[in-house]
């Protein structure tokens, strides 16, 4: 008889996920959600709609009150689950005592990246993401798009299974959103997961494969951009999240 | 954008499952964020470490070296010998207090703490990565001016091995303390308060410049309820072979406060409160 083989473990699964922050915001209540490993799956919602708090979540950067969350079938708060994630927050939060290179290094140091591989690894993404010559300016002094740069390539400095971009193009101008699209598109076809959330609905439909519509904590709908119109039987996507969100 | 990097740290994560990895292997993430800390007080010593070795040193030069001479011994000890002890305890313990609450304060408020929150590091690793900025400040202050006072007021060591524990519980009492105010704090001014309101007075009346048995009752009793008191005279003990109280009595009251302020640090690190909504 051969080995019964199971399935890969999906990228991340929520069930039940309930946070309630102290004031009494009930942020997100028995949420679930699965995304398979290698999708590239959009989170669309209102502010306040519970995306940034599902991250903060999976990313161990809130208190959760209640609910299974699992990255590649491991625990989310386990050591192994947070090797394998990668974020990218949507407010720039940066040392602001580091330059450029500092700020990559020592991530992959928090990492358990060797100092040497850390700093190849800097030299690549600094590389990828047209910071080289900007190494050793520190973040105040950067530009708001170098510093957007310097988010991804710290989000992507310990090469994450899972990648999570919050509004990663929020503020940016044309180019670098186009830029940015570029390499997310090629991050994915390497076999990374993303999970992206934006407010723009045709950077969710030119990148995505998957949509999820959240609104108050709960999930609205899921599906490709297609089967969302189809459902919705609207002509656009922004029909779609308008009668979504109104209903 | 010129090159695309798709590895994935899963083969790594097999690799490390299928050998025990080794000490500094484990702890790298402590280590960097410990390297973070101490590049942080190096990269701006003109202010963490220069500023306070000047205004220490002038107090040894104002207080003891310019009055010492019209003020008499005290306990047989030369008055400007005496200061010494008592002030590099304060400037220590300041160091320790501030440089660790404003650089804690400084990754919530800036928010880049998050980077260290979601990576795989376990809380007292964060806890005591976030703490040994403070500790290397200290030492660097304490070491500079005892480079100086000693040759230049001739204060000795007489016991070199006291000295040295009373300097580590100096350290980890005054490192989680500020800790746990820069995560409290909601503002520069809350953790600048704690130092200009609590820690500074209760150093000037914890008998830095004077012998609490000098103090009439009862003044002599209120002093000794202070627990920077216990801090200045085992420091003081440890240089100069004697203190108003019994050496381990302060230095049981110091490693206490230190114990307190260490679980308490450890508390929120270990469920998140105030660090994670």
């Amino acid at each position: 008889m051969g080995a019964v083989v199971s399935p890969p473990p999906p990228a991340l699964a929520l069930h039940g996920l309930t946070k309630r922050y102290d004031g009494g915001l009930l942020a997100l209540d028995g949420f679930d959600l699965e995304i398979p490993d290698g999708a590239f799956f959009g989170l669309l919602g209102p502010n306040g709609a519970g995306k940034t708090t599902l991250i903060s979540a999976v990313c161990n950067l809130i208190r959760v009150t209640g609910g299974d969350l699992r990255v590649f079938g491991l625990p989310h708060d386990s050591l192994e689950a947070r090797r394998l994630v990668g974020l990218a927050e949507q407010d720039v939060n940066l040392d602001r005592f580091l330059d450029v290179r500092e700020t990559l290094v020592y991530h992959g140091g928090y990492y358990g990246m060797t100092r040497r591989r850390a700093q190849a690894r800097a030299n690549e993404m600094m590389d990828v993401f047209d910071l080289r010559g900007k190494a050793g300016v520190r973040a105040p002094q950067l530009s708001g798009g170098m510093r957007r740069r310097l988010l991804l390539a710290r989000a992507l400095m310990h090469e994450p299974r899972l990648v999570i971009l919050d509004e990663p193009t929020a503020g940016v101008d044309i180019e670098l959103r186009t830029e940015l699209w570029t390499y997310i598109r090629r991050l994915h076809e390497g076999g990374t997961t993303i999970l992206l959330t934006t407010h723009y609905l045709e950077e969710a439909e030119a990148l995505c494969e998957e949509i999820a519509l959240i609104r108050d904590g709960r999930l609205l709908a899921r599906d490709s951009a297609d089967g969302l119109r189809a459902a919705y039987d609207a002509e656009t996507l922004q029909d779609v999240y308008l009668r979504a969100m109104a209903g | 954008m010129t090159r695309l990097e798709a590895r994935h740290p899963g083969d790594e994560l097999a690799g490390a499952r299928s050998s025990a990895p080794g000490l500094v292997e484990r702890r790298r993430g402590l280590l960097a964020l410990a390297s973070r800390e101490t590049h942080r007080v190096l990269k701006l010593w003109t202010q963490t470490i220069l500023a306070p070795v000047i205004s220490s040193l002038l107090f040894i030069v104002v207080f003891g070296l310019s009055l010492g001479e019209r003020i008499k011994d005290i306990d047989g000890v030369p008055y400007d010998q005496f200061i010494v002890p008592g002030l590099i305890a304060m400037a220590m313990a300041q160091a320790a207090y501030s440089n660790n609450a404003s650089s804690t304060f400084q990754a919530r408020f800036d928010r880049y703490i998050h980077d260290v929150l979601a990576a795989p590091m376990r809380a007292w690793e964060v806890n005591l990565g976030l703490s040994v900025g403070g500790a290397v400040r200290a030492l660097a202050i304490g070491i500079a001016l005892g480079a100086v006072a000693v040759p230049v007021t001739g204060v000795p060591v007489r016991e070199p091995f006291a000295l040295a524990a009373a300097v580590i519980a100096l350290l980890v009492a005054f490192c989680a303390l500020g800790v746990v105010v820069g995560i409290y704090a909601e503002s520069f001014d809350h953790h600048m308060a704690v130092n200009n309101v609590a820690i500074l007075p209760l150093a000037f009346l914890g008998g830095v410049f004077y012998s609490v048995d000098l103090l009439p009752s009862p003044w002599e009793e209120i002093s000794q309820l202070n627990p920077v008191f216990y801090l200045v005279q085992a420091v003081r003990y440890g240089f100069l072979g004697t203190a108003d109280v019994s050496y381990a009595l302060a230095l049981g009251v110091t490693a206490g406060c230190g114990v307190v302020f260490v679980a308490w640090s450890a508390w929120l690190f270990a469920t998140g409160r105030r660090l994670k909504p």
